[in-house]
């Protein structure tokens, strides 16, 4: 008998292959999906870079060597805003534009802007370094921050290295030693002079070219400050220290001698600051949550959508319509009454949720109204179309169901309802470019994160709206099925 | 009952093919007011087809189908035909009186008019206690009743019935049959489908028997009869082993067990008892029937299956 049961469970699923697609093949598409948001995305962390804005208010060899130097990071993707520009200092007005674009464009995780008269020794004059972020990636603050005081460390080893080199002799007959040792613990600088010596020494690249292996190991172990690793990139310093100490070149063994003390830190005084500005968070309170409500409220929208356009189906399986294309009303109230009954229903659905995230959630929703209203329609519109257009083209309510499982979940999935776009690769936001799910919350995202004026949704209103006519027009022509047969 | 010269409802001709094969080829009837005409085939005949073809839920591909009422002759819908699908056309989670308003606000009958209709259909039907309950809490002939009522809201003058009483019980059956006599005595025309020879034979006042596509019989049943089998009645006799004797005006079966006598009216009988009396051994059984619908239905589709 329990034979007989599991016969009758295998043929009703081999005879029935949607279930078959919904068992096996469903699983599988969803794994793809999310294997690809995660190797390309947010889990591997070495694959992808961090997407980076340059400003420069102006053209100047520090600016373009801090340029270059974040270039050459290969953890970061940068581009100039202002390569095209005209080499003369921008003005605040331009700059501000230049960086609310860029930030607008969704294209870029940070935006960094470099200040003018930036000195060749930060030790000289303060330098100020904006770091602009919409907050979406917490990481890329921290991860440029640390790039950015490397460069400044090196800079100022570098600086202070040349500084030393300046022939100086003391009342004692010694030479300066220094050494510093940075962030990135690659620069030790020395100079040991002494008239009449021909022995010179520049300033060495690593400290290895100078110290001993076993200095540099008390060297790393003297650091108060934490593990300093030499030669390689270390864990964020503080700030950087040196060694000064003055050596008796007399007795040249007296290095080690040096070495062999503790050193006496001696700071470097830069005046490098980092500010990080997050222009959106300034005139809000809760964006993100804002996103997650328009994530989703998409996605239960598409569901809804489609249960209710099931209804037709429904009607047909009943004979109900052919009572209705019998009547007065024609097949085109039909379809154009139930797209509309969708419609609204999606608006008061979409409402309601953002209404609830106002309540609790502070996510600003009277002072974005405008925008939200002209993204709660298309989007509705759009959906509404879809849904329309599935029960027009499946033959029965269980075929909708298993299609609809299968097209909204992975639209979801890839557009951004389940996992936020900006975690996403390039490549995985472009193949969302094809869900309503990606075009509306972009848009929401300029609403309500962005605080962008209604007139920066064009992009979002044609293509939903687009959709919206284009998938209209399809369900009437399918829909022709039930008028003649 | 008379039959008005001017057909309400005119087919001429009517040509469809479906799905691949031709299910309609070439129907032509006329459907008078007043008029209840049953519509009678094996499955897949072409009953549906034509009722979908007249509703005009689908497209003949040639031929003409008129309704003489219209305004606008050529018209194969108007305001005035009323359908009846063979399932549930119904909402079930409405309550009786919310689905006879949004049928009602469909066929474009509203305001006082409508709740005036809606009053005199739910008398009609006998859903009268019944309004504010979900059709899904009903009994399967109150639902068929609905499902009439929500049909004639509009007073068509056509009313097509695609198998109305399939699944009720003979009290509900009957009473459709009345409403439908009310109808018909109001001057609506009505043209129903059905398996139910019964109903067909006592209730219709024409009957049409439709076979792959093509009508092959049209009348009264007396007349279908006589076209399709001669006589009307006829005298059965079954013995319990072979007879080898013959009978005078009785026809005997190959193994000579049966023998069956055409007669034309019940005043021939006397004659067939007199010739059945003078058998020398007793038959097991003696039938006098009528011939019905079912036999002029086999008669012209024959005994195999159709699906």
């Amino acid at each position: 008998m329990i034979l007989t049961i599991l016969r009758i469970m295998y043929l009703r699923l081999r005879n029935n292959p949607l279930e078959l697609l919904l068992v096996f093949v469903m699983p599988v598409i969803f794994f793809s999906i999310f294997a690809a948001i995660f190797s390309n995305g947010i889990a591997t962390g070495s694959d992808k870079q961090l997407r980076m804005a340059v400003v420069c208010v102006e053209q100047t060899p520090v600016g373009t060597e801090l340029r270059e130097f974040l270039e050459a990071n290969s953890s970061l993707q940068c581009t100039s805003l202002n390569d095209n520009l005209s080499t003369q200092r921008l003005n605040d007005v331009t700059v501000s534009s230049l960086i609310r674009d860029a930030q607008n464009s969704g294209r870029y995780d940070l935006v960094i802007k470099l200040p003018c008269d930036i000195p060749s020794d930060t030790t000289q004059a303060p330098v100020q370094v904006t770091l602009v972020t919409d907050g979406q990636n917490s990481m890329a603050v921290a991860m440029v921050s640390s790039i950015v005081k490397a460069f400044f460390s090196q800079k100022q080893a570098r600086a202070f290295a040349a500084k030393l080199l300046r022939p100086q002799t003391n009342e004692n007959d010694t030479v300066e030693v220094a050494a510093e040792t940075s962030s990135l613990g690659t620069l030790a600088g020395i100079e040991m002079q002494k008239p009449n010596d021909s022995s010179f020494f520049h300033a060495a690249k690593t400290p290895s070219d100078f110290f001993s292996e076993s200095q540099i190991q008390q060297l790393m172990t003297t650091d108060e400050y934490g593990v300093i690793r030499v030669g390689e990139m270390a864990a964020v310093v503080p700030s950087r220290w040196a060694l000064q100490k003055s050596v008796d070149l007399a007795q040249p063994q007296s290095l080690n001698a040096v070495h062999q003390e503790v050193p006496a830190p001696v700071e470097i005084d830069d005046d490098v600051s980092l500010v990080v500005e997050n222009p959106q968070a300034m005139s809000q309170e809760n964006p993100r949550i804002a996103m997650y409500a328009a994530g989703i409220a998409v996605l239960f929208l598409l569901f809804s959508a489609t249960g209710n356009a099931a209804a037709l189906l429904e009607e047909e399986e009943s004979g109900t319509l052919d009572r209705i294309l019998v009547s007065k009303a024609g097949l085109f109230h039909i379809i154009s009454g139930k797209w509309l009954g969708i419609l609204l229903l999606g608006c008061v659905q979409i409402s309601v949720m953002f209404l609830w995230a106002e309540v609790i959630f502070r996510i600003q929703l009277w002072q974005h109204l405008d925008g939200f209203a002209v993204m709660t329609i298309c989007t509705a519109a759009a959906t509404s179309s879809f849904a329309m257009l599935l029960a027009t083209v499946c033959k029965s309510r269980a075929q909708l169901n298993a299609a609809s499982v299968v097209i909204i979940l992975s639209m979801s999935a890839v557009g951004g309802s389940m996992i936020p776009r900006f975690v996403m690769s390039d490549q995985m936001k472009e193949i969302g470019k094809w869900t309503f799910n990606a075009w509306a919350l972009d848009g929401y995202q300029k609403v309500f994160w962005y605080q962008s004026p209604v007139s920066s949704l064009q992009t979002e209103v044609m293509v939903l709206l687009g959709s919206a006519v284009v998938l209209g027009m399809l369900t009437l022509i399918f829909s022709q099925r039930w008028k003649h047969g | 009952m008379t039959e008005p010269l001017s057909p309400i409802l005119t087919l001429n001709n009517v040509r469809k093919k479906y799905r691949g094969c031709e299910a309609l080829k070439g129907i032509s009837l006329q459907l008078f007011p007043g008029e209840m005409l049953g519509f009678f085939g094996p499955n897949g005949a072409g009953k549906t087809t034509m009722i979908r073809c007249i509703s005009g839920l689908l497209k003949p591909d040639s031929g003409q189908i008129r309704m003489q009422i219209s305004a606008n002759s050529d018209a194969t819908k108007t305001a005035r035909l009323g359908l009846v699908p063979q399932n549930l056309a119904v909402y079930h989670d409405l309550t009786v009186q919310q689905n006879l308003e949004v049928f009602g606000r469909l066929e474009g009958v509203t305001g006082r008019p409508l709740q005036t209709r809606i009053a005199e259909v739910l008398d009609w039907a006998a859903l009268k206690d019944r309004t504010r309950s979900l059709v899904k809490t009903l009994s399967g002939g109150m639902q068929r009743r609905l499902n009439i009522a929500c049909s004639v809201l509009h007073r068509p003058s056509v009313l097509l019935l695609d198998e109305p009483t399939v699944g009720v019980d003979p009290q509900s059956r009957e009473r459709i049959y009345t409403m439908l006599d009310d109808l018909t005595a109001q001057g609506a025309a009505v043209l129903l489908t059905t398996h139910q020879l019964d109903e067909v034979e006592t209730r219709c006042h024409r009957i049409m028997v439709i076979d792959h596509g093509t009508i092959v019989a049209d009348g009264k049943l007396p007349d279908l009869v006589r076209q399709t089998i001669g006589r009307p009645h006829r005298v059965f006799v079954r013995f319990d082993q072979p007879y080898h004797q013959e009978l005078a005006a009785f026809s005997f079966d190959e193994h000579r067990t049966s023998a069956m006598c055409p007669i034309d009216s019940m005043q021939e009988l006397p004659q067939v008892l007199a010739v059945l009396k003078q058998l020398d051994r007793e038959p097991s059984q003696i039938d006098v029937r009528s011939f019905g619908l079912q036999d002029v239905f086999l008669a012209l589709t024959g005994r195999s299956l159709r699906e």
